[in-house]
């Protein structure tokens, strides 16, 4: 019998690794299903997505993606059945936990696609070996291990390098090339503690052959088709998510090409895969030989790269496989007519580069192996490799616009020749630079880069070429925009996905209503994430139900977004001023809004201005009263507003002249940023020396900021304004006191501790200050509430981190108001009411992700700069509740009762510590403590086992993290220290997969969490409806 | 210095581009061809000749001409169209850059061209008869010899200019004997062939009946080919002739020619089928497989006579792809399941067709 409800699955939080595309892979999967009248139960913790939208399924719940959580979701939906290729290998492993764990069974729940015995044989190392030999695919020689002797003994008998891949990780996590048997035990040992199995690949090293993928979707009936292939620039031995990806191959001849296809197909119908599917192989650049590095039977990152690269929607026509449909009855829905079972073939060239978030972590290890290190990606689109390349370099938002910097033409040839044979992030720029220094020598530079990278000379002679372009300046020829038709014009589509190609003819088509352009925010990168494309796509709905034509341009391959379903027209094109400029006009737009793509939109302001194009909404002179310093200054002394001290400094002379004027500590960070980037709190002149080292130069029209930092609770608002009424849905409280950036802190809605005094000031402030800056649509206010008085920390004239989630809780649609406001109409037109809404009934908590374990090396001590790479939201009736379900949903195992853990604490908060970790001794915790916290807690009777420093000698805190003798850390740090103890205490966490909390503020709310149960789990439709009762 | 060049279509159309180093003009119909990759089998490939070729893939050279890849002895385009052509190939097989290649082998070529415009204007106003120029000279000379082409082309004498002039035998000495009528076949057919074990008598299109039962074949093939079936009466004859008397197989114009043969009729398409990615749907195993495509006629489903069975349709356009006689061992295909270029899901047909007319193979 066919479901008539099924379950879908979302991939939880945004980690490196595992980012936005599971958010377009699952709306459109959710989309597909409702087309087929199903009822939809979402499942995703992470409130940032659009997937997670009440209008997106029929019962979503904002609960932890765990067995347990899941399984009481489908003890009351009780779902037909179960999608869980979508949501990344969260989603994957979820299912295969909840099938082990008989809940699928005991509740009756039909897994639909790909069944779980593919799942199993796909990450299985040994089986799945089996099965390609079984059926003549070559794999390279393996063994599969569980302890690191046994990889020992393997690598003495095949010899180094080897590759290790734990399995069940995603993007690579604990894996990594070693090549000596030191390097093998240490990478075994992370690796094989980070497989859900314990279990770990050993592979001998493909090293320096080609990297190429597969994307093939099979229907059950045994029908295949190859969407797309894709060609790493970076040889095997860079993890596909941190290569530059090129779509399609460019070095195979179709004999390779259809070699590789019929390999893939092979594979797609062995293991019995019923939906889409990912195939990565190594191809020898010298024979006529591969090797299968990897099968992933889900949709996947390189999934979406391929929809967005083809235009052909994977997602959604694996959805319709699982549901039993098969790819000739599935109607193509870019030409309109014909069917799913087709090939895309591609007039253009696609690239994608990753961006990776080095800039945020000085100390991270730059170097480039088997874990994925990048957020996020920039893709370009071009009709030559050429013009796709140099769009994704612009597109990545560094300010690089030439393949050669000028960053580099101080390394010396030995560093550059460094980043090429270790490859970084920035191996491309460094090949440039040595491709511009050998001038006319270029075959001969060449032939050393590629023995020194085994990048294809093919590539190089491309970047050689756009290397000596780069010195000959010539005029642009105007744009023209070409569509992406998934069949290289050879039929008519009605796609509206175009791409700039310029000095070619044009194919733009008229909008069926006055276009309006969104500009959307480019890569994820930290600081700037997925919640501002779910502003974007808002913006975009809003601007359709309106009666306008939303124009999309964006070039983050991985959004909701960029699905040419959102909009009227979508621009893949990177968010620049040029490219805003040509689509504006291209489509006879009546203005551009640049409040939801995040500061990279806000940053076009003036330069759009200059050029004479309308910005709807907040104005130009909006956006520099809050940015510029002086003028806000200006405007919050006519309004009686407080703020810290603070002032601009234009030398690091004078931001210490200016720090010693206000008094140390003080929070110093350059102007016109986003993320809190290269912002810190400063406690003495040492650390502003240390500072002025590290940070940007200051340049001249983005000085730098000193304020007097204050400490305090920190609360934050999302408001709209018309020009005569404001409209506040919430007020979020952060649970960690100033000086943690607001997007690394856990916060509240509604307030827990505020008082109604204070609450009615941030109303007051709020709307004076909208008023102030003659905002049209969205502001976002941050306040410090020191000593009970109210000061204003920024204004962000633009959509927050925080609009999505206040979007859920109140069930206001603030995006829509803020949009139809820069059109022109008024809140009171509006069904959303104005003030400060009431409160909800129940409470959210937002608490941060991190992705530290993905990252050697970085600190992990949170500051004013932000670190989380994604969120996850905890709902609940009650704060405890609320608390205890979002740390469950952000990956906080430590147990209720009787856990173990070491606490070390700063001296300054030695005292405040008490009262917490009596809470903790109270929930039965054995506490271990090192020297002086020991004989704080101690003396306050809190009974504890004193445990030696790292220099006090074996066995000391950190052997007691690497024998997992505890469940938690609490090690809280001031200021950088990224030298001491303490770093390598909250490193081996990380790397030991414990907790490990530096904020007494958040170890007080786990003890919270701890000692209170949570609500059973109830859907977003089911709480926005206790709030409607509650309004009556 | 660039060499100006520029296509010219018959209904007063102009696109520009750069010339490679080999001036002159090519005469012949405007087609394009939508494969990602195989530039060296589809240049090569027989039944583009008197064809202009428009390559839609904007990257084209980038691994060089092998001469493995090669269908046949020299080109057959009379000229090509490329987006970007890579002046620095590589790839191991590579022998050398396909410019260089095209204009030691004469073949005007066009370059830096918008060759998405170009493939618009060809969907959009069907196959056309154009002149490509290569060089100021041809420049001058273009639109006055289209219109003289255009008067008097014929797609006639395609079949013979790429036939083979003389019988010759290849495959596996000693192997099943098959007979192949040569309207212009690939290299791969013969590859194919030869894999499963046979011993191929490759024939002229105009070997008669009895030429062709003086082999004494077990099964007759018939090849693909450039242009218009029904330029070819006398092949057609031929095989009407030899139905039911021995199995019979063709490809693509061989496929039209025996649905000619049967009492079919085939009509021209607006502007063909060219490239690697096409969907047909096969009704007796009720699957469906990608597949590569060049022709610009096709078989009217709803002529072919009752004995015959409609085999596989193409899902895009619903044009017939393959057909099979109700008792007699004969069938026929439209697209190539030899491939090269393109995707060789079909591959399993040969031995399929091997199996149908009781041929042991390997």
């Amino acid at each position: 019998m066919p479901p008539r409800s099924v379950m879908v699955l979302g991939s939880g939080p945004i980690v490196i690794g595992q980012a936005a595309e599971f958010d377009y892979a699952g709306v459109q999967a959710c989309r597909a299903l409702r087309e087929e009248g199903l009822r939809v139960i979402l499942v995703n913790s992470n409130p940032a997505t659009i997937m997670t939208d009440p209008q997106i399924a029929d019962a979503v719940y904002l609960e932890p993606l765990t067995v347990d959580s899941v399984e009481r979701i489908i003890a009351k939906e009780r779902p037909d059945a179960l999608l869980p290729t979508l949501g990344g290998q969260t989603g994957l492993n979820l299912a295969v936990e909840l099938d082990d764990a008989g809940v699928l069974n005991t509740y009756g729940v039909a897994l639909l696609g790909t069944p779980i015995a593919t799942i199993k044989l796909a990450e299985d190392r040994d089986l799945f070996k089996k099965k390609m030999l079984e059926i003549g695919e070559p794999v390279a020689e393996s063994e599969i291990v569980t302890d690191i002797e046994h990889g020992v003994r393997f690598a003495r008998r095949a010899g180094y390098p080897l590759v290790v891949r734990p399995a069940y990780t995603l993007g690579g996590t604990g894996g990594g090339i070693v090549r000596d048997e030191t390097e093998l035990r240490e990478t075994l040992d992370a690796g094989l503690n980070a497989s859900l199995i314990g279990q770990a690949l050993l592979e001998t090293s493909l090293l320096g052959w080609k990297e190429i993928e597969y994307e093939v979707l099979r229907d059950g009936a045994g029908n295949c088709i190859v969407v797309c292939n894709m060609e790493n620039i970076d040889p095997v031995g860079v993890h596909t998510g941190d290569s530059i990806v090129v779509a399609p191959s460019q070095t195979l001849s179709d004999v390779e090409y259809q070699m590789l296809r019929t390999a893939s197909i092979n594979v797609i119908r062995a293991l019995n895969v019923q939906g889409g599917c990912n195939i990565q192989f190594a191809l020898h650049p010298d024979r006529s030989e591969y090797a299968i590095i990897e099968v992933n039977p889900r949709v996947s990152r390189s999934s979406a790269l391929a929809s967005k690269a083809t235009g052909y929607p994977i997602a959604k026509v694996s959805t319709r496989i699982a549901l039993g449909q098969t790819l000739d009855v599935i109607p193509n829905p870019v030409t309109g007519v014909t069917t799913a079972a087709y090939e895309p073939t591609l007039d253009y060239c696609v690239v994608k580069i990753p961006r990776w978030p080095f800039d945020k972590f000085p100390l991270a290890d730059t170097h480039l192996g088997t874990q994925m290190k990048s957020t996020g990606e920039a893709m370009g689109i071009g009709r030559t490799f050429g013009d796709a390349l140099m769009k994704a370099v612009r597109g990545l938002d560094l300010k690089r616009q030439t393949l050669t910097c000028a960053e580099f033409r101080s390394w010396s040839d030995v560093e550059l020749n460094d980043v090429i044979v270790y490859a970084t992030h920035e191996r491309l720029f460094a090949i440039a630079e040595v491709l511009r220094r050998a001038g006319t020598q270029t075959a001969a530079a060449i032939e050393r880069i590629h023995a020194a990278s085994a990048i294809d000379r093919f590539w190089l002679y491309e970047f050689a070429e756009i290397v000596a372009q780069e010195s000959a300046k010539v005029e642009l020829p105007p744009a023209a925009f070409r569509m992406v038709d998934t069949a290289a014009a050879e039929f008519p589509a009605r796609s509206p996905y175009y791409y700039i190609s310029r000095g070619e003819s044009d194919e733009m088509r008229k909008t069926p209503s006055q276009a309006v352009v969104v500009v959307g925010s480019g890569p994820i990168r930290i600081g700037q994430g997925i919640e501002f494309d779910y502003s974007c796509v808002h913006a975009a709905w809003a601007l359709k139900a309106a009666g306008y034509s939303p124009v999309v341009i964006n070039n983050n391959p991985e959004t909701v977004s960029t699905d040419f379903d959102v909009s009227d027209v979508l621009v893949f094109e990177p968010p620049g001023a040029d490219e805003v400029e040509a689509v504006y006009r291209a489509t006879g737009a009546r203005g551009v809004m640049l409040a939801f793509g995040g500061q990279t939109a806000i940053n076009l302001a003036a330069e759009l201005n200059r050029r004479g194009v309308t910005i709807v909404g907040s104005d130009r002179a909006s956006l520099d009263m809050a940015e510029d310093r002086e003028q806000f200054d200006a405007a919050l002394a006519r309004l009686g507003v407080a703020r810290p001290q603070g002032k601009a400094a234009r030398s690091f002379r004078e931001a210490r002249a200016i720090a010693r004027e206000l008094g140390f500590p003080v929070l110093v960070r350059p102007s016109f940023v986003l993320g809190g980037r290269a912002m810190e709190i400063v406690y003495n002149e040492g650390q502003l020396a240390s500072y002025a080292e590290s940070a940007p130069p200051i340049l001249p029209d983005a000085p730098l900021l000193v304020d007097k930092y204050l400490q305090g609770m920190e609360v934050e608002v999302d408001a709209v304004f018309d020009g005569d009424d404001i409209l506040i849905p919430g007020i979020f409280e952060h649970i960690e006191r100033a000086g943690i950036h607001s997007g690394d802190s856990i916060s509240v809605y509604p307030t827990q501790s505020l008082s109604d005094a204070t609450r009615d000031r941030i109303v007051e402030v709020t709307t004076s200050i909208a008023r102030e800056l003659r905002i049209r649509g969205l502001i976002n206010i941050q306040f410090v509430v020191h000593d009970g008085s109210l000061y204003i920390i920024e204004a962000n004239p633009r959509a927050s981190r925080t609009v999505p989630i206040i979007q859920k809780a109140t069930g206001i649609n603030i995006v829509d108001a803020a949009t139809r406001i820069a059109l022109g109409e008024k809140l009171r037109d509006m069904p959303y009411g104005s003030g400060l809404s009431p409160r909800v009934p129940f409470v959210v908590v937002k608490i941060p992700v991190f992705s530290f374990a993905k990252m050697r090396g970085v600190e992990t001590v949170l500051g004013p700069e932000m670190k989380s790479t994604g969120e996850v939201l905890g709902i609940d009736a009650t704060f405890a509740g609320a608390l205890r379900k979002g740390f469950i949903g952000a990956g906080i195992r430590v147990p209720d009762r009787d856990g173990k853990m070491l606490v070390s604490i700063a001296e300054e908060e030695k005292a405040a510590s008490v009262p917490i970790m009596r809470r903790y001794r109270e929930l039965g915790f054995t506490l271990f403590a090192t020297d002086g916290t020991h004989r704080v807690l101690a003396a306050a009777g809190i009974a504890c086992t004193r445990i030696n420093k790292i220099a006090q000698g074996s066995p000391h805190v950190v052997d007691l993290i690497h024998e997992r003798g505890v469940d938690l850390v609490v090690n809280d740090a001031k200021g950088p220290r990224e030298v001491s103890d303490g770093y390598r205490i909250r490193r081996a966490a990380v790397e030991a997969s414990i907790a490990c909390l530096t904020s007494l503020d958040t170890a007080n709310a786990l003890a919270e969490a701890l000692e209170h149960r949570a609500g059973p789990p109830r859907s977003l439709q089911e709480y926005h409806a206790t709030t409607l009762a509650a309004r009556g | 210095m660039t060499i100006p060049a520029a296509l010219f279509l018959a209904d007063g159309s102009r696109f520009d581009g750069a010339g490679l180093r080999h001036e002159g003009i090519a005469l012949g119909e405007a087609v394009f061809y939508t494969g990602m990759t195989g530039y060296e089998e589809a240049l090569t490939d027989p039944s583009y000749a008197g064809q202009i070729l428009t390559f839609t893939y904007p990257m084209i050279g980038n691994y060089g001409v092998s001469g493995t890849a090669a269908q046949h002895p020299r080109p057959c385009v009379t000229g090509t169209i490329i987006k970007r052509i890579a002046r620095h190939p590589s790839h191991y097989l590579s022998k050398r850059d396909l410019g260089g290649w095209l204009d030691e082998q004469r073949i005007p070529t066009m370059i830096d061209a918008d060759t998405r415009a170009i493939t618009i204007a060809l969907r959009e106003h069907g196959t056309i008869w154009a002149a490509l120029a290569v060089g100021e000279s041809a420049l001058l000379d273009a639109e006055r010899r289209l219109v003289e082409f255009t008067r008097t082309a014929s797609t006639k004498e395609l079949v013979p200019s790429v036939s083979v002039a003389r019988e010759h035998r290849e495959g596996v000495r000693g192997g099943p004997r098959i007979a192949l009528v040569d309207c212009g076949v690939k290299r791969a057919i013969l590859r194919d062939l030869t894999a499963l074990g046979a011993e191929i008598d490759v024939l002229p299109y105009d070997a008669s009946a009895q030429d062709i039962l003086a082999h004494d074949p077990q099964a007759i093939f018939v090849s693909p080919g450039p242009g218009d079936p029904t330029d070819l009466p006398g092949t057609i004859e031929t095989l009407r002739a030899l139905l039911g008397k021995k199995p019979l197989f063709g490809i693509c114009l061989g496929h039209q020619l025996l649905a000619l043969a049967c009492g079919a009729r085939t009509y021209k398409l607006p502007y063909g089928h060219r490239g690697g990615n096409q969907p047909v749907k096969d009704h007796v195993r009720n699957d469906v497989i990608i597949t590569a495509h060049n022709h610009g006629y096709a078989v009217d489903a709803a002529s072919l006579p009752p004995e015959l069975e409609a085999t596989m349709t193409n899902l895009n356009d619903g044009t017939n792809e393959g057909f099979h006689h109700r008792r007699l061992p004969i069938a026929a295909v439209q697209f190539h399941p030899e491939a090269s270029p393109g995707p060789s899901d079909a591959k399993r047909l040969f031995a399929q067709w091997f199996d149908l007319a009781g041929i042991a193979h390997r």
